[in-house]
């Protein structure tokens, strides 16, 4: 598709580097052009720019309530890297559970989502009632399932109760075997219908006649969502899975409110552990040097996912 | 086109989905308007009558109008920005040619995959040393920050679909770049726009993490931070602690529930889509 563009003396078709459309494009031209985008550009580079830079630098000194004190070089890195277990675990916690999220998330939202499509009534009602959850506060979200974790008044002893079970003391929060995926589960009814519209969206634009073959080929309802279903929604996994990642590796929201971190660090996640480190023991650049590592797995997490998955979306978009 | 017949077993267990998803949330709603001692003697009954008595205690006790009054006000006012700066980032990125626009790309990209969490700890710092603490125009600012970037995907995918004999029209007719941006794109993309309204709005209102670092005066609050003091503190009643919640989070479902398909369109757009 032809490029065009525009300069003061109006439009313009560029080709290439014809240098007579460069001739016209004057400098001011872009400066202006750069107006535009500048307050955004201002805006990024003030509030996270220049905090990562200094967090860079905090990262290296030891600092006692926000006054750096003496720098320390990587002292910070290696206490955390090799010498803490509380760190480990939450890394561990954090990895884990995201690579557990991101797969129910995306299992749940497409079998919700070729669940609706099909739904020829009350269509928007469902997708309702399962976006509602995306929409609640973490807070609230975290407190209502707080509620149906807690032992006496919850859900497991009341269902227990009805069936006849011993079931009054089970507090699936306070155990440390069970917390993070108790969690897990509170995160994953708050954010599959996130992937669920978005696969919706992709099937809608699935032709019918793949699936009108299909059915003639006597082909089931399993075989049409892993034949045709799954491989055509391909990009929409992909951009998921890439989303999902960053989404989850920084999780602190719902941690934070059902168990802040506990029962013993069983559900301690990188962010929490590092917003208590910085502002409970005030061991503010051993904190941020844990969330630099942090920030180096998103990345490193994110550019392997991208490598691994791209390949295939390619193959299936063309 | 052929039609299969759905099987009664997936009608039942897309019901059985429904009723699980909706259950947390609409027994909020219901124990909020029962006495806790209703609450206490059956949990899990449906509320009838309905009885508010709990939910203007918890307005009281919690100090649920400032705090309402504060997210709000920051609320607004990061709508504002993120639409000022994403729409005018997007028409910037899409319609314009600014000098190094991949570079510039990824800058408004950059906080998508750089959280806000890694960058907390000297973003306090530097607001301690600024006295923005308590601050909610500081808030909003930190708020736009984690919203710019999928605004402006999602306008950048809608201001795309604009054709250029559109905008060339208007420019041989003498509009400079401003009234082609609020007269044409802009109103031809306002699906787009009232979209990323609605999404920014509600991640606003929810946000906790912010809010927790940013504002220690309790005067400040937003009511993510009302309602969890309020919860820690008053645990043991339940019908408080339920009011409380019903009480936040009301507004953000209100918005879902009239403008959900705008909600939605925004989720999906910056999404592939055939």
């Amino acid at each position: 598709m032809r490029d065009r563009t525009y300069g003061s003396a109006g439009p313009i078709p560029l080709r290439g580097n014809s240098a007579l459309a460069s001739v016209r494009r004057s400098r001011r031209d872009g400066a202006i052009d750069l107006l535009f985008v500048a307050p955004v550009l201002v805006l990024v580079v003030s509030l996270l720019a220049y905090p990562l830079v200094s967090g860079m630098a905090l990262s290296l000194h030891a600092a006692r309530g926000f006054e750096l004190t003496n720098f320390v070089g990587l002292e910070n890195y290696a206490r955390a890297i090799l010498g803490d277990a509380v760190f480990h675990r939450s890394l561990l916690n954090t990895v884990l559970f995201t690579a557990a999220a991101v797969v129910l998330q995306i299992g749940i939202g497409l079998v919700l989502a070729v669940l609706v499509a099909d739904a020829r009534r009350g269509r928007w009602l469902l997708i309702m009632v399962f976006t509602a959850p995306f929409v609640l506060a973490s807070v609230a979200a975290g407190a209502v399932w707080k509620f149906l974790y807690a032992p006496y008044f919850g859900l497991a002893p009341t269902i227990g109760a009805a069936l006849g079970l011993d079931t009054a003391t089970v507090a699936p929060l306070a155990d440390s075997s069970t917390a993070l995926w108790a969690i897990l589960a509170a995160f994953v009814w708050r954010f599959a219908g996130f992937t669920m519209v978005v696969y919706l969206a992709g099937i809608q634009g699935i032709s019918r006649d793949y699936y009108d073959y299909a059915v003639l080929e006597g082909a089931g309802r399993w075989r049409r969502l892993r034949d045709i279903t799954w491989p055509m929604l391909w990009p929409q996994t992909f951009a998921l899975v890439m989303l999902g990642t960053i989404g989850t590796l920084r999780v602190f929201d719902m941690v934070w409110i059902m168990t802040a971190g506990g029962p013993s660090h069983a559900t301690e996640t990188v962010s929490t552990y590092v917003y208590a480190t910085a502002f409970r023991f005030f061991d503010v650049g051993y904190a941020q040097a844990m969330a630099m590592v942090l920030l180096v797995v998103i990345l490193l997490l994110t550019a392997l996912e991208y490598r691994i998955l791209n390949r295939r979306a390619e193959m299936v978009s063309s | 086109m052929i039609s299969v017949r759905r099987p009664r077993g997936t009608t039942l267990l897309l019901g059985a989905l429904a009723v699980v998803w909706f259950y947390p949330v609409a027994w909020t709603l219901s124990n909020a308007v029962r006495s806790s001692a209703d609450i206490y003697r059956a949990p899990w009954d449906l509320a009838w009558p309905p009885d508010i008595g709990n939910i203007s205690e918890a307005w009281n006790r919690g100090q649920l109008g400032q705090a309402l009054t504060n997210s709000a006000l920051v609320t607004a006012m990061t709508v504002l920005l993120v639409l000022a700066l994403s729409v005018s980032g997007a028409y910037a990125l899409t319609r314009l040619r600014p000098p190094g626009r991949a570079v510039l790309f990824l800058v408004v990209l950059a906080p998508l995959i750089i959280p806000t969490e890694v960058v907390i700890v000297p973003l306090f710092s530097m607001y301690r040393a600024l006295g923005l603490i308590n601050s909610l125009p500081g808030l909003a600012l930190v708020n736009a920050v984690a919203n710019v970037s999928f605004a402006t995907v999602i306008l950048a995918a809608y201001f795309r679909t604009i054709p250029q004999e559109v905008i060339d029209a208007a420019r041989v007719d003498g509009a400079g770049r401003v009234d082609v941006l609020l007269r044409i794109v802009v109103p031809i993309a306002k699906p787009g726009v009232l979209a990323v309204a609605v999404l920014v709005a509600v991640f606003t209102w929810n946000d906790f993490g912010g809010a927790l670092v940013l504002l220690q005066d309790p005067d400040a609050f937003t009511v993510q931070l009302a309602l969890t003091r309020f919860t820690t503190f008053y645990s043991t009643d339940q019908g408080l602690t339920f009011a409380g919640m019903a009480i936040v989070i009301v507004p953000p479902l209100l918005l879902f529930l009239v403008l959900h398909r705008s909600f939605v369109r925004g989720l999906t757009a910056a999404t592939p889509r055939r």
